[in-house]
Order: structure tokens, then sequence, then C-alpha cells
């Protein structure tokens, strides 16, 4: 027998309230656990994201920058166009691999709105090489075609050589080519030939906007000085969007640890509660333990021995549960931001987890001490006569 | 050699704002292997005097030395050892830990004195008691009687020379209090002091000594 397995048996002597303190130790670290791995999980997935759209930037009609980067994000409709010109403009900037054109329109379908995307294949494609098509892509000059996203083909149970009607005319179109699934908010669209989706909308010679390529990052301040020069055309950068989110999910985030903070300082204030209870249950037998050879030294170790037991389990279920139930935590979570990137952002970090534990260790350290330090001076002769205070 | 000597023990405890007199000037000489019972009324100060042998606590004034040994004005941490290796204590409310068996209750001072628990010399010390073969019972599974021989035999596991008892029998009946005593007897036998306060006279004078203590006075036995 060693103080470890003393501490253990001493443990199991109120069996509910171990448990209990063990539990509120695990809730607060769970919450911890996730909101740190949330944090970092989410600025990579959004980056991950952004760098995925396959453009650098994007130029928008003046005035609409907030909707722009909705429309970046969750596809939507300006009420601004640009035009042709502004197109051959900014293909002539300096330092602009790829201008593709985009025409967004929306229209309600049984009360779903739909977006549909008006675009150049052969500059488009470029852009998304993550696109794989199941039966194929269109040219610019066909008419009548369309390819449309994953998700949208599953809900209206549409394959390639599916013919609807479309567009204010209803006119038939044919499915050719379903788009496989991205994990992006692209399986929800509809994509059409640029000139097609001009002449459906009657939108002739107009487009919504211009995503722009650079060919290296570092002159991407440069084209968006460059193109800012245009009268109608303002420039939104995916480094401006993703800074937009950072910081509307930055607040969400403080608000999240002032919660965890207060659950921390709850469950350690506990844990020490739960300590001097049973410490002071004790008293009698800590003064018996000094009277049969213990010195403070023993006591206070068994103490903290007992309650990093405790904090260190509890962290250890916490971190477990935390993982086991990320998804449940990630669902909520989404709902909570402004903007979910599609990939998880709970993983499996090992730094955090190590992170996490050593919080827990530490969290004994901090509520054991006081505890232990009192039982460990506590004279024999007062212990044995349960005088504790 | 003597082997406790207690000259002018005087104890003052604090009471609030009032100063309780314990003791008044104790004078009292041990034999090695005497066996000696104290006996006085309540509040005279018997718990007081064996927690000051016993090293649990401080003199407020007079000298104590323990087999040789100047104990007066030594720090907790030297206490600690004396008890350790000179003094077995027995407590009137057992004070067994309800979730370590016998066995390891009896070894419970070896884990304080760093000495590796042996299964044999616990086994010896249970048959000395009166318990073979009970080391892995539970405390509970015990009766009142049982669980004091479990505590004499967790006093006397570091092989001690002075057995303190206060009250030991406090809790029992009397047949098995006369269970005890006789345990006792038998300790005595095998040379070790022992020293137990009691409120029963009949059971105080199967002692070789009986020391009479009131308001903090011997008054006779000395
Ligand atoms: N730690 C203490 N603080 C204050 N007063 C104390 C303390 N310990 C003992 N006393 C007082 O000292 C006196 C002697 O107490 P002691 O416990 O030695 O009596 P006792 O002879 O053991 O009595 P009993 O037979 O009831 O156990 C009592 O008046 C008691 O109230
Ligand atoms: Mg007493």
């Amino acid at each position: 027998m060693n103080l470890f397995s003393l501490a253990v048996k001493n443990l199991q002597r109120r069996k509910g309230r171990t448990l209990l303190t063990i539990a509120g130790v695990a809730i607060a670290v769970a919450i911890l656990f996730s909101l740190l791995s949330f944090s970092a999980g989410y600025e990579r997935e959004l980056t991950k994201e952004m760098d995925s759209l396959g453009f650098h930037l994007l130029a928008v009609p003046k005035g609409c920058p907030y909707e722009a980067t909705t429309l970046i994000l969750h596809g939507g409709v300006i009420p601004k166009y640009l035009t042709n010109e502004d197109l051959v403009r900014a293909r002539a900037t300096d330092g602009v691999v790829i201008a593709a054109p985009l025409l967004l329109q929306q229209f309600v379908k049984d009360g779903i709105p739909h977006i549909v995307y008006g675009i150049e294949p052969d500059v488009m494609l470029p852009l998304k090489p993550a696109w794989k098509v199941e039966g194929r892509f269109f040219t610019a000059d066909e008419t009548h075609v369309m390819v449309i996203g994953s998700t949208l083909a599953e809900k209206e149970n549409l394959m390639p050589g599916s013919v609807i009607p479309f567009g204010p005319l209803q006119e038939p179109f044919t499915i050719i080519g379903v788009l496989k699934p991205s994990g992006s908010e692209d399986d929800n669209f509809h994509f059409l030939p640029l000139a097609e989706a001009q002449r459906v909308f009657k939108k002739e010679g107009f487009i919504t906007a211009i995503a722009v390529r650079a060919d290296d990052v570092k002159h991407i301040h440069d084209i968006s000085v460059e193109l800012e020069k245009v009268p109608d055309i303002q420039v939104v950068t995916m480094a401006q969007v993703t800074g937009t989110i950072m910081n509307i999910v930055g607040s969400a985030r403080s608000l999240l640890f002032s919660v965890i903070v207060i659950a921390i300082v709850i469950s350690a204030a506990g844990i020490t509660n739960t300590l001097l209870m049973s410490v002071n249950e004790r008293t009698r037998e800590i003064g018996m333990m000094k009277a049969i050879g213990a010195s403070g030294y023993h006591i206070g170790v068994l103490l903290i021995t007992e309650t990093l037991l405790i904090t260190t389990l509890g962290g250890i279920i916490g971190i477990l549960a935390a993982l086991a139930g990320s998804g449940l935590i990630e669902t909520f979570v989404r709902g909570m931001v402004p903007y979910a990137p599609s990939g998880s952002f709970v993983s499996f970090d090992p730094i955090l987890i190590a992170g996490c534990l050593v919080f827990s260790i530490g969290l004994g350290l901090l509520c054991g001490i006081y505890p232990a330090w009192k039982s460990a001076r506590l004279s024999p002769m007062e212990a044995i006569r349960g005088e504790w205070e | 050699m003597s082997i406790i000597k207690a000259t002018g023990i005087c104890k003052t405890y604090q009471r609030g704002r009032e100063e309780v007199c314990a003791l008044r000037g104790v004078d009292l000489t041990l034999e090695p292997g005497e066996f000696v019972s104290i006996v006085g009324p309540s509040g005279a100060g018997k718990t007081a005097l064996m927690n000051i042998l016993g090293c649990l606590d401080t003199p407020s004034c007079g000298t104590l030395t323990i087999d040789g040994v100047q104990v007066t004005g030594k720090g907790e941490a030297e206490l600690v050892k004396i008890r350790r290796e000179h003094i077995g204590f027995v407590f009137q409310q057992f004070f067994l830990i309800p979730t370590l068996t016998v066995g390891e209750n009896i070894g419970l001072p070896l884990l304080f004195s760093g000495t590796p628990y042996d299964p044999a010399k616990i086994e010896i010390l249970l048959e000395k008691v009166g318990l073979a073969h009970r080391a892995d019972h539970l405390p509970g599974q015990l009766s009142g009687g049982e669980m004091q021989r479990v505590a004499i035999a967790r006093a006397l596991v570091n092989s001690p020379r002075i057995l303190l008892a206060d009250e030991p029998t406090g809790n029992l009946d009397s047949v098995t209090a006369d269970g005890i005593y006789r345990l006792f007897e038998e300790l005595h036998r095998q040379g070790i002091t022992v020293i137990v306060v009691t409120h029963n006279r009949e059971l105080a004078q199967r002692a070789g000594r009986v020391i009479a203590i009131r308001d903090g006075c011997v008054v006779a036995g000395s």
C-alpha cells in the first residue's frame, strides 16, 4: 500500500460525492476543450475554404461590400451590375491571371430560393479544379443547358439528361451535368453559360461580379488599388472577408469564453468545498494518522493526491466526452456563428489534449493546496479533539 | 534507566479568553515494561497528560525525556519521528479506515515510516491480538472488541516500547473489555510499557501501578 492507493480508497468512501465532483470537472474541461478546439479549427477551416474558392478578390458594383460578402459565401443577388467594359479593364490589369465574370440571379420555386450562376466555363473551370462533374460541362456558347450542384440534384431528384422548365419563360433546359459533392455552397447552385443566363434573365451585357485570381498573393493589394480606379468597381479581398468573419466570430467567442470562465470558477469552488468538507469530516482521523506516525507532509500529499485524482480523472473524461460529442457540439456552434465552414472544425489535436490535461492537473493543485496545507499543519492534539477551525 | 521521566509538567489551554490549567506540575517516572493505569474524574487532565507523554502536544512548562532522549523543545518534525519509533497509540474510538482491510489498517504506520508492508509480520501481529486469518476482512465486518484489537495491532506494528491507550475500553462491554485487558497484560509480560487511562476502578487495579489525577495534579501513585 502507498499514499496513492490510500487516496483512492479514501475517495471510495463517498462514491456519490466523488463522482459528482469528477462530473463537475469533466463538464468544465469538456466545454473548455470544445471551445479551444473550435477556435483553432474554425479559423483553419475558414482559411482553407477561402483558398478553395480559387480566387483572391472579387470586383463588385460600388456600394455593396456587405452584400458582396454574403454573395461569396451563400449566393445572393446584388441589385447593381458591372458591365463587359469593366471585365475588359479587369483582364487588362497587371498581375491578373484570371478574371471570371459571374452573373447571379435568384428565383423562388415552391417557396425555396434558388441561385443561378452565369459563368464562362473557360475561365471558371481553372478557378475550380476541385469540381468533378457527372455527365459533362457546357461550353460558352451552348443554349438551354445547365449543370447543377449535387445537393440540388438530390433534392429535386434530377440527373444528367433530365429536362426542366426554367427561367421567367419556363423554357425547357437539359441538365447535362451534376457536380460531385464538394461540401461547399456550390452544391446548391444552378450553373448556366454566362451568355445564356444573361439572355434568360434579360441582363444582356451585365455581370454581377468578377472573380479575380492574382499571379501572386503579394500582388493582391496592387491589383485591388488598380481595379478600384474604375468608377463602378469596389474590391473585396478574401482576406477582408475572412477578417470580417473572424471579427464577428471573435465577439461570439469572447462571450463563450466568459461562460467557460464562470463554469471553471464554479467547478473550482465546488472541488475546494468538497475537499474542505471531506477533510473536516476526517479531522479526527487525520489526528490519528499523525499519532501513528504521519507527518504534515504525508497528510498534505495524501490530500493533494485525492484532489489530483478527481481533477485528472474529470479532465480525461471531459476530453473524451468532448471528442465523442464533438458532432453535437459542432452542430450547436454552427448555429451560433455567422458563417460555418463545411469542414469539421473539432479535431483531435494532441497539443490541445495535453493542454487540457495540464489544466486539469493545475486546477487540482490550485483547489487542493489550501485544504492540504490546512490539514498538514493541524496539531495532532487539536485534530484528535476534532477541532478543525 | 526510566523509559519515561516527566518533571514539573504544566499545560494551559486557551479557551476563548479564558486560560484553562489542565496540568499543574506533574512529576512522573515510568520504568521499562511497567503496566500503569491512570484514573481520575472527568476533566482531571488524563487526556492532556497522555497527549504530552505521547508527544502529540507540548507542555507549557516542565521537561520530558523518553528513553533517555530529551523531548521538550523539539520541533514537530522530530516529534513525529519519536512517535513513529517509540510510541503506539490506542484510542477510545478505534479510528480504523473503513475502506482498508484489517491488514492494511494494521500496516498504515508502515506507510508513514517508509517500511515495506510484510504480510507475514501482519499475520504474526494478528495472531498476537487473537485475530488470526482475518487480514482480508473489512473493519465493518468486525465487532467493537475486534476493532480495538486491530487498533492495538496497528499501534504495535512499528515495535514501539511504549503503548498509550486513552480509555480503550470506553466503548466496550465488560466481557470484551476484560479481553482487551488480558491482551495488555500479555504485552506487559513481553516487556512493553503499557499506560492505560480508564474510568473503571476494577480494570485499573489489574495494572501494576495506579496513578490518580485530580485537577491537573497527581494525587496518588507517582
Ligand atoms: N485543546 C484544549 N483546549 C481547551 N481546553 C482543553 C483542551 N484540552 C483539554 N482542555 C481542558 O483541560 C481540562 C482537562 O481535560 P482532559 O481532556 O485532559 O480531561 P480528562 O481527564 O481526559 O477527562 P475525561 O475523562 O472526560 O476524558 C478540561 O477542563 C478540558 O476542558
Ligand atoms: Mg480524556
